[in-house]
């Protein structure tokens, strides 16, 4: 067999060539898409349901930022938990940390992937959250604004959730050892998201709330992305 | 020719409070098939592991190719090809994808030509197109030899390969290694002493992480050997 001529790709060539496999491979199969897409329409009919069997009128738009980000908050953990699930499967995970790359890069690149699943979830998932429990209950002008949280949350449990998958793929139990610990780590995140989500469909303090609780997830986002990267040679070589 | 492809040098490797390999040395030349015996627990896939970087050494170093993996494991990865009982091929990608992916990983020159050059050599061109999921395993494994070679390694990790194979599909395996053996070193981990022994130049038997015997095969009397492996399969795990 005649040698084969090899160049060292660039860490940006590696970070494309994982997430394009990524792309393509959810392209092929749409598991991961269709899961989390199924259980967010299904919780959204449970959340028309659920209130309109209490017998009292309910101020939906006050409860509207909570009941959105528990929606992406567990719809999000069906797809990270699956996410690195496909890696284990055949050991492709050991197939890839053979080829002389930055480990790190492996993380950055299914954190991007799964951030493009679940705004792409968000994307069906938005309009019908608006439309079931925002046309009907006259929402303040502000509520467009909430596309801000929604990203800058997403950024944040992409990152985070990306980390624990690799870290409790191992583990027995991992689907709740995931749930266990992801839910307590990306609180602070929720709590801000959710504050700024309320405050602009509500109507309220806009300099105030909504952005202090922007900046705090914005700087969540900072500190515990940057964190998840430094780590993430240690989860994906353990 | 003539130099060292592995050098493993008293390396000892502790999970808690047990040796997997208790000060394993050895010296593999160039161009040598290596095989490895022992019963389960031996410390046969760990020794595998770390020659492949995918483990660290608690104690000791190993080097491949002259390049060591602790200093330089880029390098050295650069000089690695496995072969696994997982084939680490994604199920839902198409042998195509799947090779171009680990070609444009490695950063080979003209990935699409060594990528139908490398399907050709394992009479796979036909199914180039088809998702992995669907192949048989010798098919699978088949395709593995592929992707370990894709990157031309000097030094080839099989571990347990023939686990699955029906016996037409040990036959293609085998005739395809034999292409591929000139100029190439192999380490082998086996449960199957004929085959391990027909295969090797060199033999290393292991038992409760130690070495308990490593010749080259024109000095070891077949019979001896195998009474010795059945003495050391007796023995059990630590």
């Amino acid at each position: 067999m005649p040698g084969v001529r090899t160049r060292k790709p660039s860490l940006f060539a590696h970070y494309k060539t994982l997430l394009a496999k990524d792309l393509q491979r959810e392209f092929r199969t749409k598991d991961m898409l269709s899961s989390m897409a199924i259980y967010a329409l299904l919780v959204l009919g449970v959340y028309g349901e659920a209130p309109s069997q209490t017998g009292r009128q309910f101020e939906i738009r006050q409860m509207s930022g909570g009941l959105l980000w528990a929606l992406i908050v567990f719809t999000s953990l069906l797809g990270l938990n699956r996410s690195f699930s496909y890696e284990k499967e055949n050991g492709c995970l050991e197939g890839i940390l053979l080829v002389p790359l930055d480990r790190s890069v492996v993380f950055l690149a299914k954190a991007t992937s799964n951030l493009v699943f679940l705004l792409a979830v968000e994307v069906v998932v938005l309009p019908l959250f608006s439309f079931f429990f925002l046309t009907t209950t006259n929402p303040a002008p502000t509520w467009p604004m909430m596309l801000l949280p929604l990203l800058v949350g997403t950024i944040g449990i992409a990152g985070i959730g990306t980390l624990l998958s690799t870290i409790t793929v191992n583990t027995r139990g991992k689907d709740v050892m995931l749930a266990v610990l992801f839910i307590p780590l990306v609180f602070p995140l929720l709590y801000a998201c959710a504050s700024a989500t309320t405050v602009v469909v509500a109507g309220g303090d806009i300099e105030g709330v909504f952005m202090n609780s922007v900046l705090l997830a914005v700087g969540y986002d900072l500190v515990m992305v940057l964190r998840s990267w430094v780590l993430s040679d240690f989860a994906v070589s353990a | 020719m003539g130099g060292i492809a592995v050098q493993v040098d008293h390396v000892s490797k502790v999970f808690g409070d047990r040796y997997a390999l208790d000060d394993v040395s050895l010296d593999v030349p160039e161009g040598a098939f290596l095989s490895i015996f022992g019963p389960n627990g031996a410390g046969k896939t760990t020794l595998l592991r770390i020659l492949a970087t995918l483990s660290r050494p608690t104690s000791g170093s190993v080097s491949i190719a002259g390049i060591s993996c602790k200093d330089d494991p880029d390098a050295a990865r650069d000089q690695i090809g496995m072969i696994s009982h997982s084939s680490m091929l994604y199920a839902d990608l198409s042998a195509e994808q799947n090779l171009l992916l680990y070609a444009r990983l490695y950063g080979i020159d003209s990935a699409q030509e060594r990528v139908d050059e490398m399907l050709e050599a394992v009479e796979l061109s036909h199914r180039r197109l088809d998702v992995v999921r669907t192949f048989s395993r010798g098919m699978t494994q088949r395709l593995a030899i592929a992707r370990a070679l894709l990157h031309d390694p000097q030094v080839v990790l099989l571990d347990e390969p023939y686990s699955g194979l029906d016996p037409h599909a040990v036959e293609i395996f085998d005739s395809l290694l034999d292409s591929v053996r000139e100029g190439r070193t192999f380490v082998m981990v086996s449960h199957d002493l004929r085959k391990g022994f027909e295969a090797c130049t060199h033999a290393l038997v292991l038992a409760r992480g130690a070495k308990v015997a490593y010749a080259a095969k024109d000095d070891i009397d077949y019979q001896a050997f195998s009474a010795l492996y059945r003495d050391t399969v007796g023995m059990g795990v630590s």
